[in-house]
């Protein structure tokens, strides 16, 4: 064996091997080619064995050909190892690939019920003005709920409240959130921001636009100067809040026995924007709750000095709320508790 | 209240639009409701004049009239009323017209001839009140006029408040529009001409119980011939919504609506003995009302009667006996004040309230009765030729003088917010019809009124800060300071008032009550379900079906379900007589509308109140309902359909308890609950982080029988209702921070063959209290029966974790606790797979 006999060799080797990895169909075969050629007991292992019959002068050149066709091999498998890489890739992705427009898997979603999430939301924004909730019994006493609001017994203002009585002595079912004014001014003392939301009864045929339960939110302010511009001030950024900024807002006397000077607060037509249509009457309003400065009667029940104390109370159904803001036709609705309505709320 | 413009003008000049007006009146408190146009319904009707008016050919009750409306042929026209004659001018409806109620007009044919439009009466177009002839029109309508032009009114429909009884009439409106604009009022004219017997010769009344009638004025008038009332009289009376009747009646109701004034007139041929008394009803006495109603009389009531017995109950209604008649001619007419509590209380006693019943419960000025009784005798005698008899019947003839009610206009403007010097609010106030000036004389102090009714407060002050109001009779709702306040920031305008925020001291702060609802509201609803909101009031079967044999423990904090179920006294229906003690009967309900709907699969869940009454007091407490149907997994192409089952439920309100801080809730099997499943159903109780009772109630399916019994559609139904700390008012708790443990634990799983009735808490039990320290959590992975096991046989798979805090566990430590565990579970009468 000489020097020209191993070169020829290990040229063959490198002709025939990188013809080879040319053919290899996949990864695999490439592998095999490598272990074949240059793996410990491979092809270019096995030539250099003979470079020990040769003369010391030629053993450097022998190895410096055997390098050349080892990077020569390697930098071979390196090239189709990449291009039959991204070919079994493709193969796979497309073996991979499913119907994306297919719907998702679906999650349970649940809903908050309108009235309730509206009163969440009133009481929200008033606390944002420092307002604190409480509640008070929904099964009241004639004196709280009527007598020390300033409605004595048979007095014509008891036509706004339809009552419903309950056979525990002297025991009614609140009509309205009001009595938590009294039961809120004899716990406290000013200054008083509270928010009294709640569920109410009154004695009255249900339709479209009334129902025998409901919910109301009471609202109570006092303090030494407390006046009726704070009011307006007060329910323009709630209207705001409620229903966006912008909307106009209207103050106008109204009548209820507990308050004097009393208010109607009414909110532009959610509908037409002011012009007028059948939703509003074509008044262009739409009245939102009632309101006013504290009775003195009503301060004096309540254990203050109408003299040194004077504040406001407003008074609001959620539901009428949630109607407007939701373009709800139907009061009826909220305690029919049909799911396909309640899905409008999740 | 009704009130037609025509008529308000008649008192005030109006130059606003009916649009303007109805928004000015609604600033000034007086709010209108809605606007009719009456007579936009009469489209196409115009003014004719008849030619010929001739006997139909071919028809006795028939005739044939032509008429002419100006222009065009004349037309012929067939009619069936018998009180025309050619020359008068009467209203035509052309071919195409439209009338009230939508009735059409065509040209057609009526027994051989053809008609081409119709002549109207008063009733067909809603105008009067006679549907037997033609309404004849005044001579000097403009021939071809269209008749709405003519007779068409605006109609403000008014919403007076309880409190202001002066505006329920046509005058008082008219004074609150002189207020807007400042036109002067104008009151009627009330002359009257007296002739023949005095009144006090012919009758005497007695009030026997002046408390309830302060005072009884009575006219005279004879000579009266009851007929229809003028035509232009029914109109006004049809546009205010009141149905004319005769003159006489006519006259009273005309009346009360333009003073205020309820009247009443008395066939004077039905009182005998000339006298009369106003006295409460005696024991058995009784009344055929107007209505025809034989009624027994309360002895609460007021009547008048004569001496053989009730007239009228008084203020509420007349008696049949005494009712004017066609053949009446001579009434007594009553104009009284009586007092508004009985009258309510009256009315309200024999459900008989009324227009006038109405304006008497919210009192009435003193000199209505003497003015009321002089107009409706000038009426009498305009409309029905009456004669009036010199004098009246007058029992309290003193008229008071107005009030004085002193004011601080300092105080006007410190609750108002809005800087108003004295001199504009005593402007304000003149315009409805308030005087107010400084103290007369000398008076170094006045005492102004700052609270009335039940709870009077007064206070003096300096003269030097005070006006002194005088208040119009009329204004009987204004009493101490703050209805002056009102008055001038109502007159005023409520746009005047400053738009500010408060500027006082905030309160401290308080936890809302709201908080923890508000928590388990919105978490409820992220696992899913849908809150519902259902009505407390229920009915019997409702109560029978529903109410727990078994009261919940209350969780710690929470009111217990307490005492015997409340009823309500005047029930709107059966189905809403009764408060509910539970939640789930509601739910349960809500299931069966639903499905009812083709709505199958429902996760429910209510916060609400339960009510019971414990000696003579009233409970109230706070629940938390849930209840499943149909599938919890939302089925769909990757996904089957699975019906909800008791883990549903239990995964529910162990998410829950996690997210509201407690402890994982225990789970007890209950047999014991009527609506539950005997074999599916389990108390249930979760512990808070100090050891108390957080959560405590019951879970479980339906009972077939319930189920069967309530509605067929709810079978199946998992429910749930717990008492959950802080529910009536709390915030959730804070959470403790765990830091992630530094050594690795260990695992180890254990099957166990446990035998009929032994439960999965009972084994996890026994593994805890054998584990020794280092057990940090056992948990159920698997559950199976089956082969090779025997019948009432179950694997249980348990995953034990095992840690310490500041090691790495020693695998004989470990294997100690094994075994501990494996000799106790033989101990329990089970064993352990291998």
């Amino acid at each position: 064996m000489n020097f020209a006999d191993l070169a020829r060799e290990l040229d063959a080797l490198r002709a025939g091997t990188i013809d080879a990895i040319a053919g290899a169909p996949d990864t695999a075969a490439l592998q095999a080619l490598e272990v074949d050629a240059l793996g410990k007991k491979g092809a270019l292992t096995a030539i250099l064995r003979g470079i020990g019959g040769l003369p010391p002068e030629d053993r450097p050149r022998v190895g410096a050909v055997a390098n050349t066709v080892r990077t020569a091999i390697e930098s071979a498998l390196a090239v189709r190892r990449t291009s039959l890489g991204d070919v079994e890739l493709a193969a796979r992705l497309a073996r991979e690939t499913v119907d994306v427009t297919l719907p998702g898997r679906p999650i349970r979603r649940g809903s908050l019920h309108p009235s309730i999430e509206a009163m969440t939301e009133i009481a929200r924004i008033f606390e944002q003005f420092g307002f604190v909730v409480h509640e008070s019994p929904e099964i009241e006493d004639d004196l709280t709920n009527f007598q020390m609001l300033n409605i004595p017994p048979d007095h014509p203002a008891r036509d706004l409240w339809d009552t419903l009585y309950v056979d525990v002595p002297d025991r009614l079912l609140r009509t309205h959130t009001s009595p938590g004014q009294i039961r809120v001014m004899q716990a406290m003392k000013p200054p008083i921001r509270a928010l009294l939301p709640g569920r109410c009864f009154r004695y009255e045929s249900v339709d479209a636009s009334h129902g025998f339960e409901f919910f109301q939110v009471e609202g109570l302010m006092v303090d030494e100067g407390t006046t009726l511009a704070d009011l307006k001030g007060l329910l323009d950024q709630f209207a705001q809040a409620m229903f966006g900024s912008g909307k106009r807002t209207r103050f106008r006397p109204g009548y209820y026995p507990f308050t004097e000077p009393s208010v109607a607060f009414d909110v532009e037509c959610l509908v037409c924007g002011g012009p007028g249509c059948p939703a509003c009457g074509r008044s262009g309003w739409m009245t939102i709750l009632g309101a006013g400065m504290v009775h003195p009667v009503v301060l004096q029940y309540g254990g203050l000095d109408p003299e040194r104390y004077q504040g406001f109370a407003f008074g609001m159904g959620p539901e009428r709320i949630s109607m407007l803001k939701h373009g709800i036709s139907d009061l009826r609705l909220f305690m029919e508790n049909d799911v396909r309505f309640l899905e409008s709320f999740r | 209240m009704k009130a037609p413009l025509s008529w308000l003008r008649e008192f005030v000049d109006v130059e606003l639009t009916a649009d303007r007006l109805a928004e000015r009146l609604t600033l000034l408190g007086m709010e209108v409701r809605g606007i009719e146009e009456h007579g936009v319904d009469w489209q196409n009707v115009v003014v004719g004049e008849l030619l010929t008016v001739e006997r139909h050919p071919n028809a006795d009750r028939l005739s044939l009239a032509t008429v002419t409306i100006g222009t065009g042929e004349p037309l012929t026209i067939v009619c069936g009323a018998t009180n025309i004659v050619p020359g008068q001018r009467v209203p035509v409806a052309l071919p195409g017209a439209v009338l009230p109620g939508g009735r059409r007009i065509e040209r057609t044919e009526k027994m051989g001839v053809l008609s081409n439009g119709m002549l109207c009466s008063g009733d067909e177009l809603r105008l009067t009140g006679d549907g037997d002839g033609i309404l004849i029109l005044d001579s000097r309508s403009p021939l071809g006029a269209q008749l709405a032009d003519l007779y068409g009114d605006v109609v403000f429909d008014i919403d007076v408040k309880p409190n202001r009884g002066d505006a329920l009439s046509i005058i008082g409106l008219a004074r609150e529009i002189s207020a807007i604009t400042g036109s002067p009022l104008r009151m009627p004219d009330v002359e009257i001409a007296e002739v023949g017997t005095p009144v006090a010769d012919r009758l005497s009344v007695a009030v026997e119980d002046p408390a309830l009638c302060p005072r009884f004025v009575g006219r005279w008038v004879s000579g009266l011939t009851v007929a229809p009332s003028p035509d232009a009289i029914q109109m006004r009376l049809l546009a205010a919504g009141v149905r004319p009747i005769s003159n006489v009646v006519d006259a009273s109701n005309y009346v009360m609506l333009e003073l205020g004034k309820p009247i009443h007139t008395f066939d004077a041929a039905a009182i005998r003995g000339g006298h009369v008394a106003v006295r409460r009803a005696r024991a058995g006495e009784r009344l055929t009302t107007l209505d025809h109603v034989d009624r027994d009389l309360d002895q609460d009531t007021l009547l008048i009667a004569d001496e053989h017995g009730p007239l009228a109950i008084a203020g509420v209604m007349g008696g049949a006996a005494s009712e004017v008649s066609d053949a009446t001619t001579e009434v007594v007419v009553e104009s009284a004040i009586f007092d508004p509590i009985s009258i309510r209380r009256t009315a309200f006693h024999y459900a008989l309230r009324s227009e006038a019943s109405l304006r008497f419960e919210k009192g009435q000025e003193f000199r209505l009765a003497r003015v009321g009784a002089d107009r409706t005798a000038q009426l009498l005698a305009a409309w029905a030729g009456g004669r009036i008899a010199p004098g009246r019947i007058d029992t309290s003839p003193d008229e008071p003088v107005p009030e004085r009610v002193a004011f601080r206009p300092e105080r006007v403007t410190r609750l108002l917010g809005l800087v108003l010097e004295p001199d504009a609010q005593v402007d304000l106030l003149a315009r409805v019809g308030i005087s107010a000036a400084p103290a007369p004389g000398p008076a170094a102090k006045v005492t102004i009124p700052v609270a009335g009714g039940t709870r009077p407060l007064s206070t003096t002050v300096p003269a030097i800060d005070a006006l002194i109001a005088t208040v119009p009779t009329w204004r009987r709702d204004i009493a101490v300071e703050a209805d002056i306040i009102e008055e001038v920031a109502r007159v005023s305008g409520y746009d005047r008032i400053p738009t500010t925020l408060p500027s006082t001291p905030s309160p401290a702060f308080r936890v809302s009550p709201l908080g923890l609802r508000d928590t388990v509201r919105s978490s409820l609803a992220g696992m899913g379900l849908h809150e519902i909101v259902t009505h407390a009031l229920i009915s019997r079967q409702h109560v029978e079906t529903w109410t727990w044999t078994d009261p919940t423990i209350p969780a710690d904090g929470e009111e217990p379900q307490a005492g015997a179920v409340i009823s309500v006294t005047n029930p709107l229906s059966a189905d809403h007589a009764f408060l509910r003690q539970e939640l789930v009967g509601g739910l349960v309900s809500a299931i069966a509308l639903n499905r009812r709907r083709g709505q199958d699969d429902l996760a429910l869940f209510e916060i609400g109140k339960g009510y019971g009454r414990r000696a003579d007091r009233a409970h109230e407490w706070w629940r938390l309902g849930v209840a499943l149907a149909g599938s919890f997994d939302v089925a769909a192409w990757n996904r089957p359909r699975r019906a909800a089952d008791l883990h549903d439920a239990k995964g529910i309100l162990e998410a829950l308890c996690s997210l509201l801080g407690f402890a994982s809730p225990t789970y007890e099997q209950l047999s014991s609950e009527r609506t539950l499943h005997p074999g599916r159903a389990a108390r249930v109780r979760a512990k808070g982080p100090d050891g108390g009772l957080a959560v405590s109630g019951v879970l479980g399916e339906i009972h077939p029988s319930t189920a069967a019994a309530w509605d067929d559609r709810v079978g199946g139904a998992i429910l749930l209702e717990v008492s959950v700390r802080g529910l009536s008012g709390g915030a959730p708790a804070v959470p403790r921070a765990t830091s992630p443990r530094r050594f690795p634990t260990v695992e180890r799983d254990l099957a166990i063959v446990a035998t009929d009735g032994m439960t999965s808490a009972a084994l996890a039990a026994v593994i805890r209290d054998h584990a020794g320290q280092l057990l940090l959590s056992v948990n159920v992975f698997d559950v199976y029966a089956g082969a090779p096991l025997a019948d009432g046989e179950r694997s249980l798979a348990f995953r034990l974790v095992f840690g310490a805090e500041e090691r790495t566990l020693a695998d004989d430590e470990v294997e100690a606790a094994i075994a501990s565990i494996m000799a106790a579970i033989v101990t329990a009468g089970a064993r352990v797979r291998t």
